[in-house]
């Protein structure tokens, strides 16, 4: 039984196609990941599910194995999941989930700029311009970064969930730099599809982040490790400066009362 | 169990263990304890053994309701204690527990306190001390059962 623990789930899922059957009832995306490479054990224990439901996927993964029966896989979660009421994090932790919330709002404007904007006009490129000097500034510069330079150096950078996120912010910096030079061909199509690829992937990174690996990372990390990451994003932060972070959220207010109307043609 | 009518810091619980419930460990425990003094009236808070450190500011009661106390509050940290319903002058405290955030520079505050009512006191005063402080760290608040169990543990900031 320990065997399969240690497994990559895409090896599992390519023997045993139930496993994925049963991850994708249990709202656990494994069947998309487009690495595959987390052990089996990880899965289940940064999924921190309630103790009952936890025992019941493994039943259930174990019986996807092996159907005839016989086979007993040990839940490997350390902590028991939180009550009901919301995912409480840690006063670090909570500061990126904030950040998030200023990148959704931005991503949530994709869409609507996408349905009802020309990139290949003037006043679209400035807004195309605008928002992907969003992501490189606050996005990437201000946020990720202090994932990549900070909160990840806490981890083994081999880990398959800790490589997973790094790669999404490769991919996203990959569809930035097409859409910019897309806008400087002025090839407003290519524009529209690079953003929608980011918002798509972006969307996805953020849910995973907030519901998935920060939870775990909060249940990781010591007090002591908890403080001095505190200390380090505040530092980071007094570096880049608030004449930044103020600049982009300046920019998603006024996109948002310019163009927030087209949530409504879309619909 | 008897109970009496009336605040519930003083009211009277009993819950003595009959003699084959309680377990009885012999082996002895070390003292995490690496300071003195410790009370917060006494304390000097730039002391050496409180700069950068996880500060744990605990309730007078809560390392006897505590079985464990040392070995899952105490070690590696540095430790103030203080009752908020029987001391005198708190106000200092608020001023001690700034610097604490200020001046010491301390890495984290952890406040234990028990579950009865007043002493809920004792996580105003950090607030308080936190809201003034123009550094800020992690905060977090435990409440102890009167039998020693941890009822609660959550970021306050």
């Amino acid at each position: 039984m320990k065997k399969y623990l240690d497994q990559n789930i895409k090896d599992i899922i390519a023997c045993y196609p139930g496993v994925g059957d049963v991850l994708n009832e249990y709202k656990i995306a494994c069947t998309t990941c487009a690495a595959g490479t987390c052990r089996l054990r990880d899965i289940v224990e940064i999924h921190n599910l309630p103790g009952a439901v936890e025992e019941r996927l493994m039943e259930k993964i174990a019986l996807a194995i092996s159907p005839a029966g016989g086979l007993k896989l040990p839940g490997s979660r350390r902590n028991p999941a939180p009550a009901a009421g919301g995912i409480k994090y840690s006063p670090p932790l909570k500061r990126l989930v904030d950040e998030h919330a200023l990148i959704k709002r931005l991503l949530a404007l994709i869409p609507r700029l996408v349905a009802g904007v020309d990139f290949g006009t003037d006043e679209g490129a400035e807004l195309a311009s605008g928002a992907l000097m969003f992501i490189r500034t606050y996005a990437d510069k201000y946020h990720h970064a202090k994932e990549e330079d900070i909160l990840f150096k806490h981890f083994d950078e081999n880990l398959d969930v800790i490589k997973a996120m790094l790669q999404d912010h490769v991919t996203g910096r990959g569809h930035v730099k097409d859409a910019a030079s897309a806008l400087a061909g002025k090839n407003g199509a290519a524009v529209a599809a690079h953003l929608l690829a980011y918002h798509g992937l972006l969307t996805e990174h953020i849910k995973k982040e907030d519901e998935i690996l920060y939870p775990w990372i909060d249940r990781s990390l010591s007090i002591t490790q908890i403080g001095e990451l505190f200390s380090k994003f505040i530092e980071a932060d007094e570096k880049i400066g608030a004449e930044i972070v103020s600049r982009q959220q300046k920019f998603v207010e006024e996109a948002e009362r310019k163009y927030g109307d087209y949530k409504e043609n879309t619909k | 169990m008897t109970a009496m009518e009336g605040c519930p810091g003083s009211s009277m619980k009993d819950f003595r263990k009959k003699d084959s419930e309680a377990q009885e460990n012999k082996s002895r425990v070390e003292s995490q304890l690496r300071q003195w003094p410790i009370q917060l009236h006494l304390i000097g808070p730039a002391a050496p053994y409180y700069q950068g450190a996880d500060v744990v500011l605990s309730a007078d009661c809560v390392a006897y309701a505590s079985g464990n106390f040392h070995n899952d509050y105490l070690k590696g940290k540095s430790i103030a204690i203080a009752c908020p319903k029987l001391d005198e002058g708190q106000e200092t405290y608020v001023e001690k527990i700034k610097e604490w955030f200020e001046d010491a520079k301390i890495n984290t505050l952890t406040i234990l306190t028990m579950q009865v009512p007043c002493c809920a006191g004792l996580v105003n005063i950090a607030v308080q001390a936190l809201a003034q402080a123009k550094r800020k760290v992690p905060v977090k608040s435990i409440v102890i059962s009167l039998e020693g169990e941890v009822l609660s543990e959550e970021w306050v900031k």
